[in-house]
């Protein structure tokens, strides 16, 4: 059994679909890879399974227990947890207290005692390196830093499986370096990815799947290699003409 | 917000407490009755403090809750003949009991659609109020006289100890940092894990809950109510300027606010109940205008200069 | 529907246009209400011909208030722009118990016992003028809305903020102007409304109320919203007072308006947020 299988997750707006009739299957311990245009749906995919927006059809097993109906907070209990593509901070926090409201209510009702939390959220910004900043205002930091705390919030969840929402959009090339590797380490740690993503290398260098979306339809999935080189994927991104044009 | 070292701050609060409880042997029956009053504000201010500073959640209505308990403590104590120790705790749960329940349905509201219903509730509540016989309707309810002040000097205390208790446990626990963190950031705080209707709600109920037993102690203290006397606006105004201009959701702001604005209200004004509200008007637009953080911050930050209260202004303005 | 009802209509006209909740509302009403009064008793000015004088002073006032106070925070967070209204509020309340103390009064010009029988009932003369002029001061409100350049700027203003600073108006000067023109509204409907009923300073927090149910019931930011709300709220309360007694109107709309946030918050016509 998959770890997730999403069945036909079909979300409508008025008359639009933004996503249409979408299945996978995301297997345990493997980064996927969901790339797409801007619009074709990656995050109101991900908005749809963590329970942000309702379904408008289909259905996502985690576990094998139906997803579909429950709250954020209870999926987010369930331990599949998300970030967000903007990000959206505890501004009147420190850094160190944002990441403890994450362990404080992760996954399976996280820690009880705030001295538990305290001690796991210092981990958590020791592994993304964000310790040097723990006492600092979660307003006062730059993008990068930014962009980190967000992420060891949803790591301090210890989800199972965790949904990245173009965690490396504003990086610069070393910053997306590190966090690519820092993915890759969250992997090594047991967590499941799923890593929404603009920057080809990254995503390249991270998947060992990728799932392509398309005006809200999948429009393949397979290894980097065969998915990136593929003339359908390459004119969704660049247009008909310059596929043809490139010979692709 | 850094999580306090808990020692100086008890062992102050402890000793402040002590020495209040000693107070009216030394005072006069003026400033006991003061007291009186600022602990009923001070503690009204803490139980806003609840849903709006730890929240972010400002109710406009919160008098409603406040005139609950000191309808069902009067009803109780006059009606149905209940001693005074079961009336009060009764006003309370009713209280709280009811703002969980209008606050499920009210909570889900935004913005100013929120401020509105709040609003609504109350002056529902008057009006309701205002037609019932149970209630005494337009002519009021009369409670028996008592011929000290003590016990309701040391009622509000105690009441005010246990709400101001309550916010500090608020400020670091489990069920504070999550009602923070919706008033942070609701969908944020949603996806991480946290019941936002369920703590919402809570805090409702637990803001109500107060408002209420101050009600309750209100009503045998002044020994009459009728609902314009109860169901005031004014009141809702106060507990909210008070949590803000001391600093809202922080433990001691809303005692700073209450202490600092009642004692100059006492001192300006004379008999007219009009020069005390609007020195409270007067001081809401100051306060919102230069130090919407309230006093907390002001002292920690410093920002004692015009320049700063200016840069305010424009950060703000259109 | 009487001419009370109508009344209300034309306190709550302003909400079409205004994002805000102004806690103040009632005041300016109350304001509005009180200068008609002076007038009238000072230098026996008829209320139907002070009127334009009470719509101008009010949205000067109005205008002033937005542009030199509520200007300052409007980019804040909403808690501190209806704190600060609700400050505004009680300020002026409290001022004219002050300076012109909480007797009742009254505005009663020597026509004021008049009427005319139009079959079987009996109606006074100013009842039936008050329903007048109100309908035309609305008329000529959404005349000004919907066909003037003014009118265009402030409905822009209201729903796109940054996109009306891109087209060049003026956003302070706008903001004030629609809060003057809400102000002046106010004034009128409560000259009107001191034909009808006694005067006191704390007369404008149920009509504050009232307007907002109004708004609420129909959609806030919608004209046609504050139309339809005015309609249905003027029913309700006239049945309430038929058939349950005098004093349930109040917690019949207050009640209502809680409902209908609960319900349907943005309103019987309004549009979903």
């Amino acid at each position: 059994m998959a770890l997730i299988e999403a069945r036909g997750v079909t979300k409508r707006f008025g008359g639009l679909a933004a996503v249409s009739e979408v299945s996978f299957d995301l297997q345990d311990g493997e980064i996927l890879g969901l790339i797409g245009p801007n619009g074709s749906g990656k995050t109101t995919l991900v908005n749809v399974i963590s329970g942000a927006l309702p379904y408008s059809g289909g259905e996502v097993r985690f576990q094998g227990d139906s997803l579909r109906g429950l709250p954020p907070y209870a999926i987010g209990r369930l331990g599949v947890s998300r970030t967000f593509q903007i990000v959206k901070p505890f501004r009147n926090l420190t850094v160190v207290e944002n990441v403890m409201v994450g362990a404080l209510f992760g996954a399976h009702g996280g820690a009880r005692a705030l001295a538990v939390a305290r001690h796991r959220a210092e981990e958590v910004l020791d592994f993304v390196s964000l310790t040097h900043r723990a006492g600092a205002a979660a307003d006062g930091l730059n993008v990068p830093e930014r962009k980190r705390m967000e992420l060891a919030r949803a790591l301090a969840m210890r989800p199972t499986v965790l949904f990245l929402d173009e965690v490396m959009a504003g990086l610069n090339p070393s910053e997306i370096d590190a966090a690519v590797a820092l993915i890759k380490q969250i992997r090594d740690r047991g967590t499941t990815l799923v890593v929404i993503e603009h920057v080809m290398k990254a995503i390249r260098d991270l998947s060992d799947r990728i799932l392509v979306l398309f005006h809200g339809e999948k429009l393949t999935e397979g290894p980097p290699r065969e998915v990136l080189n593929n003339p359908d994927v390459v004119s969704a991104y660049l247009g008909r003409r310059y596929a043809e044009q490139s010979g692709a | 917000m850094r999580l306090p070292s808990r020692r100086v701050p008890t062992v102050a609060g402890a000793l402040v407490v002590a020495a209040l409880a000693l107070a009216p042997w030394g005072l006069s029956p003026f400033l006991v009755q003061f007291l009186i009053n600022l602990f009923m504000l001070a503690a009204l201010a803490e139980s806003w403090n609840i849903i709006g500073g730890f929240t972010g959640y400002a109710s406009f209505g919160n008098v409603a809750f406040f005139g609950i308990g000191a309808y069902t403590t009067a009803v109780l104590l006059t009606a149905a003949a209940w001693p005074f120790a079961l009336a009060l705790p009764a006003g309370g749960l009713l209280a709280m009991a009811f703002a969980g329940l209008i606050g499920m349905p009210i909570l889900r509201l935004k913005g100013h659609y929120f401020a509105i219903a709040t609003l609504g509730v109350a002056e529902t509540m008057r009006e309701i109020v205002y037609n019932l016989k149970i209630t005494g309707g337009g002519t009021g309810l009369t409670m028996p006289i008592t011929r000290s002040p003590l016990p309701f000097f040391y009622l509000m205390l105690a009441i005010l100890v246990a709400a101001t208790l309550v916010n500090w446990w608020l400020s670091a626990s489990r069920f504070g940092y999550g009602l923070i963190a919706i008033r942070e950031d609701e969908d944020a705080a949603m996806a991480m894990g946290i019941n936002t209707a369920l703590y919402k709600t809570a805090a409702f109920a637990l803001s109500g809950a107060f408002a209420g037993l101050v009600g309750g102690v209100f009503a045998y203290w002044i020994t009459f109510i009728d609902p314009e006397g109860v169901f005031r606006v004014i009141v809702t105004i106060q507990m909210i300027i008070m949590a803000v201009f001391g600093g809202m959701g922080t433990v001691v702001g809303p005692l700073l606010g209450a202490l600092v604005l009642a004692s100059v209200s006492e001192l300006l004004s004379t008999q007219l109940v009009s020069l005390a509200e609007l020195f409270n008007g007067l001081i809401v637009i100051l306060v919102v205008l230069f130090m919407p953080k309230g006093l907390a911050e002001v002292i920690s930050k410093r920002e004692f200069s015009l320049k700063k209260l200016a840069r305010n202004l424009r950060e703000y303005g259109v | 529907m009487t001419s009370h009802h109508l009344l209300f209509l034309l306190m709550s006209l302003i909400w079409g246009v205004m994002n805000i909740v102004n806690i103040a509302h009632g005041a300016l009403i109350m304001l509005g209400a009180y200068v008609t009064f002076w007038l009238f008793t000072l230098w026996g000015w008829d209320p139907f011909v002070s009127l334009p004088a009470t719509i101008a002073l009010l949205f000067v006032y109005g205008y002033c208030l937005q542009r030199f106070l509520l200007n300052l925070i409007v980019r804040a967070q909403l808690f501190l722009t209806l704190l600060i209204t609700f400050g505004v509020e009680v300020v002026m309340v409290n001022l004219v118990r002050i300076f012109w103390s909480s007797d009742l009064r009254q505005v009663t010009p020597t026509y004021a016992g008049a009427n005319f029988a139009v079959g079987a009932i009996t109606i006074p003369y100013v009842r039936l003028w008050v329903f007048v002029t109100t309908a035309i001061l609305s008329v000529l409100f959404l005349l000004v809305l919907e066909k003037t350049r003014l009118g265009r700027a402030i409905r822009a203003t209201s729903e796109e903020l940054r996109a009306a600073r891109l087209t060049g108006i003026p956003v302070a000067h706008i903001y004030a102007v629609t809060f003057g023109l809400g102000a002046a509204l106010a004034g009128a409907a409560g000259g009107l409304w001191g034909m009808l009923f006694p005067i006191t300073p704390i007369m404008g927090g149920a009509l504050t109320l009232k307007s907002f149910v109004m708004a609420v019931l129909g959609g806030l930011g919608t004209m046609m919203g504050a139309i339809v709300g005015g309609l249905v709220l003027g029913l309700a309360e006239s049945f309430t007072a038929t058939y349950l007694g005098p004093t349930y109107p109040n917690a019949i709309s207050f009640g209502l308006l809680v409902l209908i946030l609960i319900l349907r918050p943005t309103g019987i016509v309004g549009r979903r947020a």
